[in-house]
């Protein structure tokens, strides 16, 4: 396990640091001779005028999405968790999305999102409300991409916490609706707090996934127009890979910045988990 | 429960249904159109005209994609198990030193993103000639769901009751031996749990595949879906065609698989 | 982890009920042949054209190639963005393909790389190349590689769309004319143009015969006739001659488009022409005009074949072989017709338009076209074009001004080139 570990984890991780470290051009690539420029990519990399943005894109886009994501999973969870006529098979058919390739969900909804041609603008033309151009404005396109990643998101959540949700043994409902207490009553005072460590998993997990998340904003905008859907993730990709000539000391100093602020958000999030426990 | 509050949460619950899916019901709408109606103003809402050459397209040629994806897909589960599930076992039972950390470095590994595990990937997998191979991305692909899956067993295996353990070294089984007739039959419900999500992570990779991949003889469906988005051409039609078809399989199975779901459940309460 | 381990006893349960598919992933398999064993000496190619699968013409081509030269073939097909880094990763690691065609602006960067080898010190005749097209691949003097083929951009039209709006294709001659026939066309209820303004290489590409058609120069993003032609781009947008898809329009998408049948214009390429028998309307193909009339310059496209440097050095002659059998004025001709471009020589050209007089338009643009890396640009080039594309993105979705955009980008591009 732990030589299964270095060698598919801390590699590439070494690597990366070491690429970050360097100073490269395309020939001291390819000949391996590239000076050691100690953190000067990082330096360039906080002076780049997309620093601020893809940092504020970044942040937006992890928390809209979780919340989006764990309100509407949640809510559907308490949902289903009551049993009704197809109950069963409509809850496995939200599972859907999740197991679509990333490139063909994010290209659907690049699909309908399209200003010209898209069904969402055509659907808002019918209220009377005029094209809305998701992708290509640079007012919408971390809208857009958020809403994408949001409805990918939600089955994963969804089956989580109704998972969770059926570990909650029946007769604490009983008991709690024979003192009277109301529906609003009961998710606020009992299945919220019982739900507490499946919750704190499946935001942890669901921080740690949207955080690197690349593909859809790739395929629906590739981080723009202009940065405004610039994400970490898209940025160092496409500091690394997306441009005709390879910056790759820079993309990497942007990558592992993205795994420094992935590990501190956690490590607050568990912290603080902790803390609240202890009353 | 009241018959009428019932019939309006089916109701309700077809509505969402119908909301979360209708993305789905879209690809599936373009990939009946004909390319020139692509672009048609306002789309159709159905498929008025339907061709079917999408679909012939992905049946000439997608069919070798998708059994490599379920090659990889189960290889991955395969290796995923063979991997996380003694790792899980150590670290919630024998307690080795440093779990704690442990734990923490398989979190931190999961925040390692795609691109950057692709890039060393690709340095190791060309000095070892297994580029463009499927077992290199068996392997690659078990990265993603290594560290989930050990997490998993970890808390899962923890809960095995300690009283059943030491009945069977009392008994005289060695570790080894604990471990695969007690303990791993016992987890069989986080095996399905971690099988589901390696299936799923590794089906639907997209970043390994297209680094490690991409001029292999057997390549995954994702690859093949990719190859219609080409230089020149895009063909719509084929690649939603290629995404339905790839996706009706596991719907399907998921419909039916509900009953695992109560089952499961029902193990579970009795359990605790 | 504490969080683990007190979250435990609801988490196991919960784990328990997500065994949604049990019997999922038991009752299917599937059968993998192994590896294609590779008999005698293999050699590597690879090229960016994914859209050609085993059974295409251009396969055919490489495996005959291959026989002839008495070996077998392994080919790879990378998409274009990716194939610069592919090159890259593998030069680094001292594995490079044996033959690498690649995209015509990169070609200068992994020169100077160190990592193909010049047509001196592979004894490749490269001649009888038009010299508009090899200056892509020539740096100090010494070539890289041979084009395997050229192809540029000008500007297709639906002949139905214009005769409907009364426009006559005759009196399209500058940027003027061009507007106000745009302006006829979306009066008489149909679309206007479209083109691929997305933020990439393709963006820069589509962009350029507008640039150099103003009289501007790559070394000065910022001058006022670069300005200008980006003030052209966005005028169109805003007043509704292009569609606000043209943002993150690919020259596919693009093309798609066109192919409705709705729109007037499109710009694009030699290798649409396949497309564009069968888009079932009436075209028909006009230079890009420049600004104040006259054929504007538009960039060559199209690859290289080149020799990437190995360690073994005794595999040139070989690879000698496989390029010339691509390249050489006898097989060319079948190269081109293969992957649908203009060939590099003009003796080719010629027997080209003889066999198809509708290439004659495209003949005559790439005798015209200039190519991205000229302008004693090289390695620069690909520090100029991002800047470039960014103005355009920047421009087109109205974040900036076409003025400030151009500005920020000159001062982005000065920085990186100094």
């Amino acid at each position: 396990m732990v030589v299964y570990l270095a060698a598919f984890y801390a590699y590439p991780l070494y690597r990366n640091v070491d690429l970050s470290v360097r100073h490269y051009t395309v020939r001291s690539f390819v000949q391996g001779d590239a000076p050691f420029s100690g953190l000067d990519n990082y330096r360039e990399v906080f002076d780049d005028p997309t620093f601020g943005p893809a940092l504020g894109h970044t942040a937006l886009f992890t928390v809209a999405s979780l919340v989006f994501q764990f309100a509407a999973g949640l809510a559907l969870a308490v949902f289903f968790n009551r049993h009704f006529r197809l109950s069963a098979t409509l809850r496995a058919l939200f599972l859907v999305p999740w197991l679509l390739p990333l490139i063909v969900s994010a290209s659907t909804w690049s699909w309908m999102l399209n200003s010209d041609s898209g069904i969402v603008n055509a659907a808002l033309s019918m209220f009377g409300v005029g094209p809305v151009n998701w992708l290509t404005s640079p007012d919408w396109s971390l809208v857009s991409v958020i809403i994408a990643n949001v409805w990918i998101g939600i089955p994963f959540n969804l089956v989580v916490l109704y998972s969770g949700l059926q570990a909650i043994p029946g007769e604490l409902y009983e008991a709690a609706a024979l003192d009277g207490a109301t529906g609003w009553q009961q998710f606020w005072r009992m299945t919220f707090p019982l739900l507490r460590p499946v919750s704190a998993i499946t935001l942890l997990l669901g921080l740690v996934y949207t955080l690197k998340v690349f593909d859809i904003i790739w395929i629906m905008t590739r981080g723009g127009p202009v940065d405004s859907s610039t994400t970490f993730a898209t940025w160092s990709y496409r500091l690394g890979f997306g441009n005709l000539v390879p910056q790759f000391g820079r993309g990497a100093a942007v990558g592992n910045l993205l795994i420094l602020l992935a590990m501190a958000l956690s490590l607050l999030y568990i912290r603080t988990q902790r803390k609240q426990r202890r009353p | 429960m009241n018959r009428w509050t019932s019939r309006w949460r089916t109701l309700l619950g077809l509505l969402f249904t119908a909301v979360m899916l209708f993305p789905g019901y879209w690809m599936v709408n373009v990939s009946l159109t004909r390319d020139h109606d692509m672009r048609r103003q306002p789309p159709m809402l159905f498929p008025v005209d339907p061709t079917f050459d999408g679909y012939r397209a992905v049946l000439k040629q997608q069919l070798p994609y998708l059994g490599t994806s379920l090659l990889i897909g189960l290889g991955t589960v395969a290796l995923t198990i063979v991997l996380a599930a003694p790792a899980g076992y150590a670290l919630a039972k024998l307690r080795p030193r440093g779990g704690g950390l442990l734990s923490f470095v398989l979190l931190a590994a999961q925040m390692i993103p795609g691109i950057i595990m692709a890039m060393g990937f690709y340095a190791i997998y060309l000095n070892l000639g297994l580029l463009n191979a499927w077992p290199g991305l068996i392997l690659a692909d078990s990265t993603i769901a290594v560290p989930f899956a050990v997490l998993v067993f970890a808390a899962f295996m923890s809960g095995i009751p300690e009283d059943l353990l030491q009945a069977a070294y009392t008994d005289g089984a060695g570790t080894l031996r604990t471990f695969w007739s007690i303990v791993l039959p016992i987890s069989r419900n986080a095996i399905v749990t971690v099988s589901l999500f390696a299936f799923l992570w590794a089906w639907s990779d997209f970043v390994f595949a297209s680094t490690l991949d991409s001029g292999g003889r057997l390549r995954p469906i994702t690859l093949g879906i990719y190859q219609y988005i080409g230089n020149n051409n895009q063909q719509w039609n084929a690649i939603m065609a290629t995404a339905v078809v790839a996706s009706i399989p596991a719907a399907v199975m998921l419909v039916v698989a509900q009953r695992y779901v109560t089952a499961g459940v029902t193990t579970g309460a009795i359990k605790d | 982890m504490t969080l683990l381990r007190t979250g435990r006893r609801v988490l196991g349960a919960t784990l328990i009920s997500l065994a949604v598919t049990a019997g999922t992933t038991a009752c299917s398999s599937s059968d993998a042949p192994g590896d294609g064993s590779s008999g005698g000496s293999s050699y590597t190619i690879w090229d960016p054209y994914p859209q050609y699968d085993d059974g295409s013409a251009w396969v055919q081509l490489l495996t005959k190639c291959g026989t002839d030269a008495g070996v077998s073939i392994k080919r790879t097909a990378y998409d274009t963005s990716d194939l610069t880094n592919k090159a890259l990763l593998a030069a680094q690691q001292g594995n490079s393909p044996d033959v690498l065609i690649v995209d015509n602006p990169v070609v200068s960067t992994l020169a100077e790389a160190g990592v193909l080898t010049t047509t001196q010190e592979n004894k490749l005749d490269v001649s009888a190349i038009s010299p508009n097209l090899i200056a892509a691949g020539t740096i100090g003097g010494k070539s890289y590689g041979v084009p395997i083929g050229a192809n540029t951009l000008a500007l297709y039209y639906n002949k139905a769309v214009l005769r409907a709006a009364g426009v006559d294709i005759g009196s399209v001659k500058d940027w003027a004319s061009l507007t106000a026939a745009l302006g006829k066309v979306i009066a008489a209820g149909k679309k206007g143009i479209t083109f691929s303004g997305i933020g990439t290489e393709e963006g820069s590409f589509q962009f350029l015969p507008w640039f150099w058609g103003s009289g501007a120069d790559l070394r000065k993003l910022d001058s006022p006739e670069a300005v200008a032609s980006l003030r052209l781009w966005t005028d169109w947008l805003k007043q509704g001659y292009a569609p606000n898809s043209v943002i993150n329009n690919t020259q596919t998408t693009s093309w798609q488009e066109f192919a409705t049948g709705e729109y007037a214009f499109a710009e694009n390429g030699t290798w649409q022409l396949g497309n564009a028998k069968k888009a079932g309307f009436e075209y028909g193909i006009i230079p890009v005009p420049g600004r104040d009339g006259g054929t504007a310059a538009a960039p060559t496209g199209g690859e290289f074949v080149s020799i990437p440097v190995q360690k073994a050095t005794g595999r040139y002659d070989t690879s000698k072989k496989l390029v010339q059998c691509l390249t050489n004025t006898e097989n060319s001709y079948t190269t081109v017709s293969t992957l649908n471009y203009v060939a590099p020589t003009s003796a080719v050209q010629d027997k080209q338009v003889a066999a198809n007089p509708e290439l004659k338009v495209w003949v005559e643009a790439v005798k015209a076209a200039k190519g991205r890396t000229s302008d004693e640009l090289g390695t620069r080039y690909p520090k100029i074009s991002e800047p470039l594309w960014t103005a355009v993105q920047g421009a087109l979705s109205g974040s900036k001004s076409p003025a400030d955009a151009l500005a920020a980008a000159q001062a982005t591009a000065a920085a990186a080139t100094k």
